[in-house]
């Protein structure tokens, strides 16, 4: 193959990342402003697809705040994970993040006055190549 | 340098910032990488203004042609698809001379990754003085254990490579470990050569 036609090969391929990245799924859980319930438990009262104990570690230093559980497609390995801790840390209203490996989700902690914007959670998650396809709240 | 060149690196700046692009590192991340096997030492900085594409230099010395040189270097995020258990990549790489335009490599590389089996291959090729040298490998890994996040990460990693000056296939075992920042691969081949490569993520 010609040297150039890698060139090529590479720039007829940014239309097919686009569509690739934006596939995302539609069923979201959007959840907002309610307070009062278990730390298993999501504002909608839909129980939490995440490690117990790892939630419970998360939350045990924290009152009042909004706690965001959100499904990350693509977060195999630690070290693909740790650009989404950095991004979110850098959000001036997030107190604290942590990721659950296994589950695939990522825990952000927000102060509980904070509005959470979906489209914002799936942006910072794209900026790091993954997919957020999912989101839980939790008051606490 | 030729028109082509120029008119080559203009166009994939013109479209990196047209598109929308990510890159393999976060947005806006940087990684600093050192590596040393029986082709090459190098030291490599690259940063990413998308996860779709990075832009760094590297300072290399090609042990088979015996040369020390700089290179400016662009990668490039083909195709990426994310699962809630994997994820397969696969990368356009590319290096033009600091000191000669007409000394230059390219190449793909590609991977698929779940939190316990690992899969990689790559091919590049490099032109300098019209003599030129492709690299190819495979790759495969298990991860022994399953860590949680921010614990040490380790692979068992089988490595098989060749070029086209040598022409055999060399195979030989590697181990790799990431915690934090910080991933460390180290393979021993049985032609007694280390394949060494350490990288820092910012």
């Amino acid at each position: 193959m010609n040297k150039y036609s890698w060139y090529v090969i590479a720039l007829l391929a940014s239309p097919i990342i686009s569509a690739d990245q934006h596939q995302m799924d539609h069923s979201l859980h959007e959840n907002h402003g309610h307070t009062g319930h278990s730390h298993q438990q999501a504002v909608d009262g839909a129980e939490l697809d995440v490690n117990p104990e790892k939630f419970d570690r998360f939350v045990e230093d924290l009152t009042y705040a909004k706690v965001a559980v959100i499904s990350v497609q693509g977060m195999v390995c630690d070290f693909c994970a740790r650009g989404i801790d950095k991004t979110f840390k850098k959000d001036t209203s997030v107190l604290k993040v942590d990721v659950d490996l296994n589950k695939g989700k990522v825990l952000v902690a927000y102060k509980a006055d904070q509005e959470i914007d979906f489209d914002d959670v799936k942006h910072k998650i794209q900026s790091n190549g993954q997919n957020a396809t999912d989101i839980q709240l939790v008051s606490i | 340098m030729g028109i082509w060149h120029i008119i080559i690196i203009a166009v994939m700046c013109i479209a990196s910032e047209v598109t929308d692009a990510r890159k393999i590192s976060y947005s806006g991340g940087g990684t600093l990488m050192v590596k040393s096997d029986s082709s090459a030492k190098s030291v490599y900085y690259h940063y990413s203004p998308s996860y779709k594409f990075s832009l760094g230099i590297e300072a290399q010395k090609d042990i088979f042609r015996e040369t020390k040189g700089s290179y400016l270097r662009f990668n490039y995020l083909l195709n990426r698809k994310n699962t809630n258990t994997s994820q397969r990549n696969l990368y356009f790489l590319s290096g033009v001379s600091t000191d000669n335009p007409n000394d230059l490599f390219y190449g793909v590389e590609g991977d698929w990754e779940t939190r316990e089996l690992f899969s990689g291959f790559g091919y590049t090729k490099t032109e300098a003085a019209g003599r030129n040298i492709s690299h190819s490998y495979v790759q495969i890994g298990i991860a022994p254990y399953v860590g949680d996040y921010g614990d040490l990460h380790t692979w068992l990693l089988l490595k098989s490579k060749k070029n086209s000056l040598t022409k055999e296939w060399q195979t030989y075992p590697m181990l790799k470990f990431f915690k934090g920042n910080v991933l460390v691969e180290i393979g021993y081949g049985n032609q007694g050569d280390w394949d060494l490569h350490g990288m820092y993520r910012f």
